[in-house]
């Protein structure tokens, strides 16, 4: 395969690929004109892009299985289906209702140089669980998901990562959402990255019909970077709830840039992000909220709460409205402060060592988003990726099994 | 009688002002200690000193718990060893369970003790036996720490965690103001239950009323930064009689 050095791309390759359909060429078309995001690309402005885009990236080799298992979770290894539950309609398709107002460039990207799109349909109301598999290093994986849920349907997503052997990967992806009228979806995204483990540039999109809910929750763990962008808009009587904790160590570069868009009047948004950050950490939250004309009596609420552990930690928050009629009712607001001493000491003084003291506030400060998961075996797993992330990944065993050594955690992922 | 705490020639600084002023105090093992004195006179941080407070910094002298100094020990460290302050003012921590967050120090504690953890259910059961025994609302177990809690029910919750950690030696700032009269009484007979003649009690007051129920074994009274007289419970009705401007002429 030819290696794709992203900020070369020719405008030949990308003509070649457009040719193939309707939405290939939109999504060309919208590549062309939106350019590979660099330093000066508004919705990458606090993400470190430049390194990503100047390396010569060769593309991870999508290997069809040789038969897809039968599983309790849908497992999507490399970019391919290697297992997936009985009765789960999945297809392939390289043509999408392809969001034309996204303002990612990579999500047209994904589309392009993805492949065929992982096309899920649900009839019915169901729980499932997608697991990602990255077994690539080095490599450019790219590839896009897209979930139709019909009306009325109810579904949970539970979305999870594993990536044991694809250090340094670039992995280009997301899905499409849609959301048909009546519809419930809760998409939960359990994603703890490591420094030196793959970096995500994941795009969202969400199309949500009259009446539909959409909760969206994303829980960002580790020293690892990257960053989502999300995509909604909200037709009539329709709601998102986003939600995004986010708990960044070391020098993390991590966060969620987001555009939702009100079209439909008495549509609902609300927004809350909850960034930790310590050592060197860097967490991005850049929401705007847009509420069109045609979105009257809307409701749209933004929040952006974060906590500093160490002076080196620095929180890019900037969340916005773009407002164009007077009936609706909207907030937003963004605080960045420390732990409290004064409840810091309180916890040390009953006897609680300063590392549990500090992930106790810690917690408390996050559960106001882990509490309201309310599938209880989901909030257990959020639990154990925040464990794993706070105690680093090669002591977290060790904690488990004795209490003599509290004294020795660290950050530090150091053997 | 031996000391279990002795505190020699203290002097500390809060924000850089002098607060304890070359303060000497024995405290007795089994006994219980009265510690009176006008506002301001630097009770709190003779407490906070003792635990470890970050306000305040120790610039000369020493405090030596069971022989030995404590000055350099964290504050989880000395909570370990026995030591447990109930603050005049307890802090609200909200999001963090009363439960979890006590299970957690009597965890601690008793895994810094060799002895096993107690599971929740154990945990529960011992707990909300003395939420009842200090006549407080069960839902409390499960509320955020102090969050919304009245003035005295902050001060019985301070009494459940003294009552639960079973510590060596207690300090009680306050630990009667703005508690009503059924409430003093289930606090004191709460203190009265932990009295087995080798825990000592520090007890920072400024009403008799607590030490009519607890019955200190000696009076001190603390005075710009140190301890000006050292007498017997008979020292309180002369101190409510005459004040404490009386003592100078002493
Ligand atoms: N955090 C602080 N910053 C500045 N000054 C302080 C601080 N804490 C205490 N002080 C000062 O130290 C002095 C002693 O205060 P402390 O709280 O020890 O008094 P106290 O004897 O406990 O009084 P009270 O009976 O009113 O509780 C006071 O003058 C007080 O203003
Ligand atoms: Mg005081």
């Amino acid at each position: 395969m030819r290696p794709v050095d992203l900020k070369g791309i020719s405008g030949k390759r990308i003509m070649e690929l457009s040719l193939a359909n309707k939405s290939m060429e939109r999504a060309a078309k919208r590549l062309a004109e939106l350019g590979i995001p660099d330093r000066k690309s508004e919705e990458y402005r606090y993400f470190d892009i430049e390194p990503l885009m100047e390396k010569e990236w060769e593309p991870a080799v999508k290997r069809r299985p040789q038969m897809i298992e039968r599983a309790h979770r849908l497992v999507i290894t490399d970019g391919m289906i290697s297992s997936m539950p009985e009765g789960l309609e999945v297809g392939c398709s390289d043509t999408l209702d392809l969001d034309v107002s996204h303002f990612d460039p990579m999500y047209y990207f994904g589309h392009l140089f993805g492949g065929d799109i992982l096309q899920i349909r649900v009839k019915r109301d169901m729980k499932l669980e997608i697991k990602h598999i990255f077994t690539q290093p080095g490599k450019l994986l790219t590839y896009r998901v897209a979930i139709y849920v019909d009306a009325n349907v109810k579904l949970g997503i539970y979305e999870s990562f594993e990536a044991e052997e694809a250090k340094n990967a670039l992995i280009v992806s997301g899905i499409d959402l849609f959301a048909a009228r009546d519809s419930r979806v809760a998409l939960y995204k359990d994603q703890t990255l490591f420094e030196s483990d793959y970096t995500p540039l994941f795009s969202y999109r969400f199309k949500i019909d009259g009446n539909a809910e959409v909760k969206f929750a994303s829980f960002d763990m580790g020293s690892g970077n990257g960053l989502q962008t999300l995509h909604a808009q909200l037709h009539e009587n329709s709601s998102i709830l986003s939600d995004h904790l986010l708990y960044a160590v070391e020098n993390a570069r991590r966060g969620t840039v987001s555009k939702f868009v009100h079209i439909g009047r008495s549509s609902q948004s609300r927004q809350r992000a909850k960034s930790i950050l310590a050592d060197r950490a860097r967490g991005i939250f850049d929401a705007l909220i847009k509420v069109e004309h045609s979105g009257k009596y809307t409701k749209a609420h933004q929040n952006s709460k974060a906590v500093l552990l160490d002076s080196g930690a620095y929180m890019a928050s900037k969340p916005q409205l773009e407002i164009y009629i007077d009936d609706l009712e909207a907030s937003h607001g963004s605080t960045t402060g420390q732990l409290d001493e004064k409840e810091l000491f309180y916890l040390r003084s009953r006897g609680i060592a300063y590392e549990e003291a500090k992930k106790m506030l810690i917690l408390a400060f996050a559960n106001e988003i882990i509490d309201s998961i309310d599938d209880e075996n989901i909030k257990e797993r959020i639990h154990s990726s925040f464990e794993y992330s706070y105690y680093g990944k090669n002591i977290i065993e060790c904690i488990q099994t004795c209490h003599g050594c509290e004294k020795t955690v660290t950050m530090s992922q150091n053997d | 009688m031996s000391a279990i705490m002795k505190i020699e020639n203290l002097h500390a600084t809060i924000g850089g002002k002098e607060i304890l002023k070359g303060l000497n105090l024995d405290l007795e093992e089994g006994k219980v200690h009265a510690i009176m004195g006008p506002n301001g006179a630097g009770k709190s941080t003779l407490s906070k000193a003792i635990v470890g407070h970050y306000d305040v910094k120790i610039t000369d002298g020493d405090i030596i718990y069971k022989g030995e100094s404590i000055v350099d020990m964290e504050p989880e460290e000395r909570a370990l060893e026995g030591i447990f302050l109930s603050f005049q003012n307890p802090v609200e921590i909200p999001g963090v369970n009363n439960a979890y967050f006590l299970r957690t120090a009597v965890n601690a504690k008793r895994v810094h003790e060799g002895k096993e953890e107690l599971n929740a259910a154990q945990f529960l059961r011992l707990m909300k036996e003395l939420v009842n025994e200090l006549g407080m609302k069960t839902e409390m177990i499960n509320r955020s720490l102090n969050e919304g809690f009245s003035g005295g029910e902050k001060k019985r919750n301070e009494i459940l965690q003294m009552m639960m950690l079973q510590p060596e030696l207690i300090i009680l700032d306050e630990i009667d103001s703005g508690l009503d009269i059924d409430a003093l009484r289930a606090v004191s007979e709460g203190i009265n239950k932990m009295k087995d003649g080798k825990r000592s009690f520090l007890v920072i007051t400024h009403y008799s009323r607590i030490l009519d129920y607890i019955q200190p074994d000696y009076i001190h009274v603390l005075k710009d930064g140190a301890i000006v007289k050292t007498a017997g419970a008979e020292l309180v009705a002369e101190l409510e009689e005459k004040g404490y401007a009386a003592l100078e002429e002493a």
